[in-house]
């Protein structure tokens, strides 16, 4: 079970000094520190949980946080975690605070080499100096240091050429602290810097360009994410969650499950599993707030919001005794593999443990690909030392491995009859969900157009440099 | 990742060919694959998804599924017969004086018997491996329990099972390791029961089971469906198909609809090539350096028998004449009765606590052991039935079929037979499947022993009812199967009156192993799968040690 650490929240400093000398219990192995560095390491412990650092870079399943190792999926190919223990020799053991900054907030590596932006560098440059110093204090003090390096990232040709990064981060990289916008309240504020900063939900929520940078004038509108899709939680009432309450979204970010709208998969049930859960109650109601206030962001071709769709069905009557070649295939499959535990009315368990499907924003979105997603992969999340689990129906599942068009049938089963009927799902769509999801241009494109447009975006990099210098000159 | 060779024609070649699909093929296979050998596995049955299996289950009729039509609800291949009963195929042909009782329930299918078992994962008794020298009956085996008990953990931690971590409630103590998950909590049933029963010494303990209450790996949590016999439909129980998709993972190829029918040998009697039928009826040949069979305790010496060659006239392994003989069941019997409080019997798994207190004793000498399942399979069928025979109707019929279902009690009794040379799987002269391959007959008498047993069963039932206030009681009178097969390929030290050794390997060809529960020497009470799966591992482990020393 994993141990729950319980720390004081760094945005509400009131209840430092007393949550301090409470959590004494706190005191690791290898704590070198102690007095007010023990209080900026525990600040700094709770902001490594806030900022999910631990989703990527501990494996899943290792007993080892921060050593990396743990492949995350990319449109280019995985990208490999790195160790981020205080180990000289395969971590971060020899990096000053500056170089520790430098890696957080720019994505550039001791040695000068360039992160990929899978580490959301894009989104900790908003961190505080003071935060910067509170996690770096806390990696260095209280991890234990771990003698090993991971798989190292091989990306093929021309992603694996970091130093395109550089241009792509002086296109891309809005290099400044976060700002509090005076016009809204302190708690709308905290929120926005612990959504961002830390949590960083833009890295998945928002929307991306051809060159995989997040679009500016979308923010939180709705994007894919490999096989999965990190839908839009503007405050839209119909293509966002505007229709939620502040009670909804606290329930949600705490547990993923809100029983009749929503259960976390994938990537957010990680966020959830390794994050959400275990801040204060009082930074999650922050996020609410300034959730509830990103402005909407509505899509023409939504009709009603994805949680609203479907109701439960009468069909077993119908089609139970029928022999096989009676029944359509969606329906037969749905009734063999999903309706022990969902049931064939689509309504779950009591308990909510197997979670009813109408009334499901994975069933009642404009696009399958969680449904899709979740058919194949399955869902896991450990909550309050509870794990909630879904099989997946892929190759070597214990349940049943199920055909491209096996899902397909049964998705459409379940979208005409729990969720968006406007929804159709072919076999070619799962075959793409399966092989990764839908890639943007720049992944799509062969090995030699990317070096042309690297090329010439370097060109420009270079003309807009000069011309900011220029005006620069000009005004002084 | 090796992988087996194919030809243009179909033939296959690989450095290990595995007949069977079930739970120990699969671990076999798994095993071998693993270890970067190529594999194939070649299995006389269809394979199918699950959701048919369960549609099949839910879309049977009230009859079929009152009297446990396990077998019906998986199609077979029309080349490869297994026994069916609602109505009789009589694939198997049956006499002697307990031949009723060896009506098996066994599938022909990729995945195995596993499909429909109630996933009981026991271990034999430290004793249960020297019944002759302890008790001067039976056989003793080749090998100790200590040496096949590190190959009982394997077995459990392949199949995630989940035992009490409580050393008083386990059987047999003896243990290495801890299981890997601790007990499925008894139910209500259960924990009244042992209240009333244990103080008078008979001792109900959790059955250890392939299951778990929380997700094991990528397997799904139990949700107590409560048919788990004959189909989970979700994927929490345990499924020999489970080790063949992770055999496949690394490199082995199952080909389904395979019906090996011929072993070739060498002048030193190595096995060379199984040969199979397809779907089509064409022949196929897998050549390999080692075999394995693991067709269950039925087909495996009907194999051995139907390949008979020039080198070995009376079969494959038969030099010891063994092959065939000292078949084996836990010939058994069901006790019924309506306690004098509701029970409420049929929440979670199909089966979850048991009585050994007569599992062990000097009485072995005289008689047979016993145990006695607290059967956990909803009773609202059965008090159905007996409520309509009333001729009840409206309210009344609904009450009584409640009160029968929540105070019904029904325990599933086993028995020890001892190996008899008589009891004796033969190729039927009339009798042929499709293919004209002979079926297999099977002459059965479950002996004195087992009968002397059943007088002290008897008694001890009566006791029980007793304790629980107990209305109707009834005991078959019949004894049934419970498709624990042992014995056709029997182990032992001396090739002489044995077919395999310790490791399952045959005494006749080196490069030949037959782990399952034929090798099994002695019975015991407890269902066989685990002891099965224990063997398949061993032999593993010998076959990799064989490949290593280059004697594969």
């Amino acid at each position: 079970m994993k141990q729950k650490h319980r720390i004081n929240p760094p945005l509400s400093g009131a209840f430092a000094l007393a949550a301090a000398t409470v959590l004494g219990f706190c005191t690791s192995a290898y704590a070198q520190s102690n007095g007010p560095d023990r209080n900026i390491a525990q600040r700094g412990h709770y902001l490594a949980i806030a900022a999910d650092c631990a989703a990527c870079h501990t494996a899943p399943g290792s007993t080892q946080p921060f050593a990396g190792g743990y492949g995350i999926a990319s449109p280019l190919g995985s990208i490999y975690s790195t160790n981020i223990t205080p180990s000289k020799e395969h971590g971060i053991g020899n990096y000053t605070e500056k170089e520790f900054a430098h890696a957080l907030r720019e994505g550039i590596r001791r040695d000068g080499a360039h992160l990929y932006p899978a580490m959301p560098y894009t989104s900790y440059t908003k961190l505080t100096d003071d935060d910067v110093h509170a996690l770096y204090v806390y990696f260095m003090s209280e991890v234990k240091p771990v003698e090993s390096t991971p798989q190292k990232t091989a990306l093929p040709f021309p992603y694996n050429i970091r130093a395109s990064m550089g241009i792509w981060n002086a296109l891309f990289l809005d290099d400044t602290r976060f700002r509090p916008d005076p016009s809204k309240s302190a708690e709308v504020n905290r929120g926005h810097y612990l959504s961002y900063a830390l949590a960083h939900c833009d890295t998945c929520h928002t929307p991306r360009n051809a060159m995989m940078a997040e679009k500016g004038a979308s923010p939180l509108a709705g994007a894919s994410l490999s096989s999965w899709y990190a839908p839009n939680i503007t405050s839209d009432p119909v293509s966002g969650i505007g229709g939620w309450s502040s009670e909804d979204l606290f329930r949600y970010l705490k547990t993923g499950d809100v029983p009749g709208k929503a259960q976390a998969g994938g990537p957010m049930a990680e966020a959830i599993e390794h994050s959400f859960q275990y801040l204060d109650d009082a930074d999650i109601r922050a996020m609410v707030s300034y959730i509830k206030q990103v402005p909407a962001i509505s899509d023409s071709k939504d009709k009603a919001a994805r949680e609203s769709y479907g109701k439960a069905s009468g069909r077993e009557s119908v089609y139970r005794g029928l022999p096989a070649n009676r029944i359509s295939r969606g329906e037969y499959l749905f009734s063999g593999e999903c309706a022990a535990c969902h049931r064939p009315t689509g309504q779950g368990s009591p308990d909510g443990y197997y979670p009813q499907l109408f009334h499901n924003t994975a069933v009642g979105a404009p696009i399958a690909d969680n449904l899709i997603t979740t058919i194949l992969m399955g869902v896991r999340r450990e909550v309050n030392g509870h794990t909630t689990y879904m099989p997946g129906f892929g190759p070597g599942s214990y349940v049943d491995s199920l055909s491209d068009q096996d899902i397909a049938d049964i998705s459409n089963y379940v979208e005409q009859n729990f969720g968006n009927p406007n929804v159709r799902v072919t076999p070619d769509d799962v075959k793409l969900i399966r092989s990764g999801g839908p890639k943007p241009l720049i992944a799509r494109l062969g090995a030699l157009t990317v070096p042309a447009i690297i090329v010439a975006l370097a060109g420009l990099a270079l003309a807009i440099f000069f011309f900011i210098r220029l005006s620069r000159k000009a005004k002084a | 990742m090796a992988k087996p060779d194919f030809t243009s024609s179909g033939d296959v070649s690989a450095d290990v060919v595995v007949v069977g699909s079930g739970v120990v093929g699969g671990m076999v296979a798994n095993e071998l694959a693993a270890a970067g050998h190529s594999v194939v596995i070649l299995e006389a049955g269809l394979r199918l998804k699950r959701a048919e299996y369960v549609e099949n289950w839910r879309n049977m009729s009230f009859h079929n599924r009152l009297h446990s039509d396990f077998q019906g609800l998986y199609p077979q291949s029309p080349l490869a017969q297994a026994p069916l009963y609602f109505p009789p195929n009589d694939y198997v042909g049956l006499s002697g004086p307990n031949g009723s009782a060896f009506k098996q329930g066994y599938l022909r299918t990729v995945g195995g018997t596993t499909w429909h078992w109630a996933a009981s994962c026991w271990r034999h008794l430290p004793s249960d491996f020297e019944m002759k020298s302890r008790y001067g009956v039976g056989r003793d085996w080749a090998i100790s329990y200590d040496e096949l008990e590190p190959f009982y953990c394997r077995a459990e931690e392949e199949m995630g099972v989940s035992g009490p971590h409580d050393k008083a409630l386990q059987s047999p103590q003896e243990r290495s390791r801890p299981y890997p998950r601790d007990m499925i909590p008894f139910g209500y049933g259960d924990r009244r029961v042992a209240e009333i029963v244990n103080p008078h010494g008979f001792h109900l303990v959790p059955i250890p089971q392939g299951r778990s209450m929380e997700p094991f790996g990528d397997r799904p949590a139990c949700c107590g469906n409560n048919n788990c016999q004959p189909i989970c439909p979700i994927g929490a129980m345990y499924n020999g198909i489970q080790h063949i998709e992770k055999a496949e993972s690394k490199g082995a190829v199952t080909i389904a609809e395979a019906v090996v029918y011929r072993i070739d040998t060498d002048e030193n009697n190595r096995v060379t090539a199984v040969h199979w039928y397809d779907a089509h009826r064409q022949s196929h040949k897998a050549t390999g350096k080692t075999f394995v069979l693991a067709c269950n305790g039925i087909e495996t010496p009907r194999l051995l028998l139907l390949a008979a060659n020039a080198r070995n006239p009376n079969g494959i392994a038969n030099s010891s004449d063994q092959v065939g003989r000292n078949m084996m069941d836990h010939s058994g019997v069901h006790a019924s009765f309506l306690a004098n409080e509701p029970l409420w019997f049929g929440r979670g798994p199909a089966q979850s606590s048991c009585i050994v207190g007569p599992r062990d004793g000097d009485f072995r000498r005289d008689y047979s052991a016993n145990k006695m399942i607290l059967n956990n399979i909803s009773r609202v069928a059965p008090a159905t039935e007996q409520a309509l025979k009333l001729g009840l109707v409206g309210k009344e019929l609904d009450d009584e079929i409640r009160r029968r279902a929540a105070c019904g009690v029904d325990l599933s009794i086993s028995l020890e037979p001892l190996p008899d040379p008589e009891n004796r799987l033969t190729l039927s002269k009339t009798r042929k499947d499709p293919l004209g391959l002979a079926c297999p007959d099977i002459h059965y008498d479950v002996g004195d022993y087992v009968r002397k047993g059943l007088n002290a069963v008897t008694t001890q039932v009566k006791e029980i009812a007793g304790l629980m206030g107990g209305t109707e009681l009834r005991i078959t009178t019949d004894y049934n199967a419970n498709n624990h097969i042992m014995g056709g390929t029997i182990m032992g030290r001396d090739p002489k009156d044995s077919v395999v050794d310790g490791n399952c390997r045959a005494h006749d060809h080196a490069n030949l192993w037959i782990p399952g529960g034929g090798a099994m020497p002695s019975a015991s009470v407890v269902n066989t799968t685990l002891s099965m799966a224990a063997l398949g591992l061993k032999a593993a482990d010998s076959i990799k040690a064989a490949f290593a020393r280059g004697q594969a």
